[in-house]
């Protein structure tokens, strides 16, 4: 029955309750746009490991995030192999390097990533379908999100890496995430052929796959026994936890956008606010008439809430169809891997029942000073 | 009631309609201002991000000091390492207007600092320098630099992210497994390369860089610092040396410098479009709340307007009033949301370590936004006015 009266006052100024509602649509897709961003920097930093295949890592104690691994020698893997439960440990080798073109230009930082092809290190359908380019000498694939700066990444064409020649092979599509503005995928022949100095001991990430049946908990807890106190076992879980949390606390991202998650959200109040206060103000006589007649104040406090769940319902429902216009967007923009996931929309639907609350709870005072007696 | 005053004294142009019903209800008053506010305020955070994102980015090279700055001509931006061979810039010392040139060594990834009483190695930023002629205007390393003279010492940026433990800048710590003294600090702040940064003599730079298998004088240089004669102009001694030095070095005047690193990140970081649409986004939401306000308003007083009209006033006078109103509306969410702002910004850059400063650009650029808001939005709302019939209210 209030929910009736509600929809009634909504409905009864049409243009009144669709701009309100628009106030409330573009608080509710700031919310869905921060938060997006909240979560893409860290998935931004998890994309490298989350097309890698493994069930448990291993890395040095001195394991930083990503980009800052640590190094630790060939015998730890040859040792993790040892543990029963333990299928296959293969190295992944990163380094840094300069690209040129042959004619000249600017030197450019590019990430090498060496691994053995035959390994199946990434579940990438590029990286996988030319295993065969990858193990040619002198020859590396590159993703394909690498920044225009670095030229045309056509097969064939050949650059400086660190100096030497090298050729590319060909593109494959997975990001360069956060290891800087290029990425190079060389196999391990050739990444120890660019980084001549580097001792063959130095081995960044061990990927760890387990026999069918063992459980990654169990087996990180067998590694952790069998390997010296200088390396660090995670299971996947744990591993993308500790990046989200190394991203989410090491950097500014996560205050930059928890902030504007927040100043969102109270503005989302403000709004809906403004819009329940105006309307209680405008039907005041109404609702001291009710309350004449004898409805309680929590009937009329029940109108109110309806009022403002109603109009935060038709505000999220586009909002949220937005939201993926948005992030498609920003996507295509700025290589932040935005994508609308189940916990974002309960996150976001809750946080705008919270807002309907907030601002209900604040527009009641209005709503209690309605006294038959002034009314008449 | 506002109104009704009004009335009594409306002889001429000079009674203050808009400010007499922008102040008739000092409770809608409050609740518009606050929601005006929230979405400046939303708007100043935005624009002090994003200015606060290039600060920081471009915090040390802004800090060189030098007039000119001899560099490799393939370096495509301040952090990258990309060395030159020390002896290239002997034919600089001889170009007429040099006073000096002095080598400043770089480092972005391969300095490794283990912060006082901790084993684990952070990637730091790293500088190495004459410490007779410091090239930064930084004063503490200014006055500090003498120390750094002594072999393995270390100026650190206090303002480093908190983990590294250079806030109190001193202790014995670690670089590439080496133990160094810290003997002083510098207030610089992490960017978004690096989380803190360390200074030292050349001759230490070298020794921490090489493994001491490389002396000093050997050591390829990332910049040449060229300080010019006075009375010299610049722009020549840049021809003169560009003339003199091998092919491959380019030479670039400090703003010159300054630019081609704010042209790369903002070329090449998303940092600005994010923030931009943020300040857009409270653009349109405060447009909104501002119309509904103004909207509300114009509502209420309808059958005065109406009266207005009746009486003889031009349409004119009243979308006048009304802009006024709006106009003085802006203004009074406007300036609360500065004062919040200047505290948000002071909480915000102590805990990101972003250097947040409410600039005279941020203070004027959310005043226009914040006027143009409302009066855009008053000038939706005012058909109303426009069309109000004496006719239809008596």
């Amino acid at each position: 029955m209030p929910h009736q009266v509600a929809w009634r006052i909504l409905t009864d100024q049409k243009g009144r309750t669709l701009l309100a509602a628009g106030g409330i649509f573009v608080a509710v897709l700031l919310i869905f746009v921060e938060l997006g961003f909240f979560v893409a920097v860290p998935e931004g930093g998890l994309l490298i490991y989350s097309h890698m295949r493994f069930d448990v890592l291993i890395v040095s104690d001195k394991y930083l995030f990503q980009s800052e691994s640590g190094s630790f020698p060939q015998a730890r893997l040859a040792a993790a192999r040892a543990v029963p439960a333990i299928a296959a440990a293969t190295p992944v080798y990163f380094g840094n390097a300069k690209w040129q073109d042959p004619s000249g230009g600017l030197k450019l930082d590019v990430t090498v990533i060496g691994i053995d092809p035959a390994a199946g290190v990434f579940d990438v359908p590029g990286i996988e379908r030319q295993k065969a380019v990858l193990e040619r000498p002198e020859t590396v694939l590159v993703d394909s999100a690498t920044r225009p700066l670095f030229g045309p990444l056509t097969a064939g064409r050949v650059v400086n890496i660190a100096g030497r020649r090298t050729t590319i092979g060909g593109t494959y599509q997975l990001g360069t995430g956060f290891l800087g503005l290029g990425v190079a995928l060389a196999s391990e022949a050739d990444f120890f052929r660019l980084f001549p100095q580097r001792p063959q001991d130095t081995v960044n990430l061990g990927l760890v796959r387990l026999r069918p049946g063992a459980g990654p908990d169990a087996a990180a807890r067998a590694l952790r026994a069998a390997l010296p106190a200088d390396m660090r076992v995670f299971t996947r879980s744990q591993l993308f936890s500790h990046e989200v949390e190394y991203w989410t606390t090491r950097t500014a991202t996560g205050l930059i956008f928890g902030s504007g998650l927040i100043v969102s959200f109270v503005v989302g109040i403000m709004v809906l606010y403004q819009t329940l206060a105006t309307q209680i103000t405008r039907q005041l006589p109404q609702f001291a008439t009710l309350k004449a007649i004898g409805y309680s104040n929590r009937f009329l406090t029940a109108i109110v809430v309806s009022e403002a769940l109603l109009l935060m319902i038709a505000a999220f429902v586009p909002a949220l169809g937005a939201a993926f216009g948005v992030y498609a967007v920003v996507r295509s923009k700025t290589l932040l891997p935005l994508t609308l996931t189940a916990t974002e929309f309960v996150v976001v639907f809750v946080l705008t029942m919270a807002m309907a609350a907030a601002a209900s709870v604040l527009s009641l005072g209005a709503l209690r000073r309605a006294d038959p007696a002034d009314v008449f | 009631m506002a109104f009704a005053i009004s009335w009594t004294r409306l002889g001429g142009q000079s009674v203050p309609l808009a400010w007499r019903s922008l102040l008739a209800n000092r409770r809608r008053l409050v609740r518009s201002s606050a929601g005006i506010g929230f979405a400046v305020l939303l708007m100043l955070v935005q624009l002090g991000f994003e200015r606060g994102f290039f600060e920081a980015s471009l915090a040390t090279v802004s800090a060189l000091r030098g007039d000119l700055f001899i560099m490799n001509a393939s370096k495509y931006r301040f952090g990258s390492r990309d060395p030159f061979p020390p002896r290239d810039l002997a034919a600089a010392r001889a170009v007429a207007g040099v006073a000096g040139v002095t080598p400043l060594y770089g480092a972005w990834q391969d300095f490794f600092w283990q912060p006082p009483g901790s084993d684990q190695p952070y990637l730091v930023q790293a500088f190495g320098f004459d410490p007779a002629q410091p090239p930064f205007l930084l004063p503490d390393v200014e006055g500090e630099s003498a120390r750094v003279a002594a072999s393995d010492t270390v100026l650190v940026d206090r303002d480093a992210r908190r983990f590294l433990g250079m806030e109190a800048a001193q202790g014995e710590a670690k670089i590439n497994g080496r133990p160094v003294h810290i003997v002083g600090g510098f207030a610089l702040g992490p960017d978004f390369l690096s989380d803190g940064t360390v200074m030292m003599s050349a001759a230490t730079f070298a020794a921490m860089a090489s493994g001491g298998r490389v002396p000093a004088s050997e050591l390829p240089v990332e910049f040449g610092v060229v300080t010019v004669r006075p009375g010299a102009k610049p722009a020549q001694v840049q021809q003169a040396l560009m003339a003199a030095l091998p092919q491959g070095l380019r030479v670039m005047t400090k703003p010159q410098l300054v630019e081609f690193e704010r042209k790369f990140q903002s070329d090449l970081s998303s940092a600005g479009p994010i923030f931009w649409l943020g300040t857009l986004v409270g653009f349109v939401v405060g447009m909104l709340i501002s119309y509904q306000i103004v909207y509300t308003d114009l509502s209420d007083q309808l059958p005065q307007y109406a009266m207005l009209k009746g009486m003889g006033y031009e349409t004119g006078y009243l979308v006048r009033i009304v802009m006024t109103q709006a106009g003085l509306s802006a203004i009074a969410g406007w300036l609360p949301a500065w004062l919040v702002g200047l505290l948000v910004y002071w909480a915000i850059g102590r805990v990101a370590l972003l250097p947040m400063q409410m600039t005279w650009q941020i203070t004027l650029i959310s005043l226009g936004l914040t006027l143009a808001m409302c009066l855009l939005s008053a000038a939706l709302a005012i058909r109303r006015v426009v069309a109000a019939d004496p006719a239809e209210i008596f």
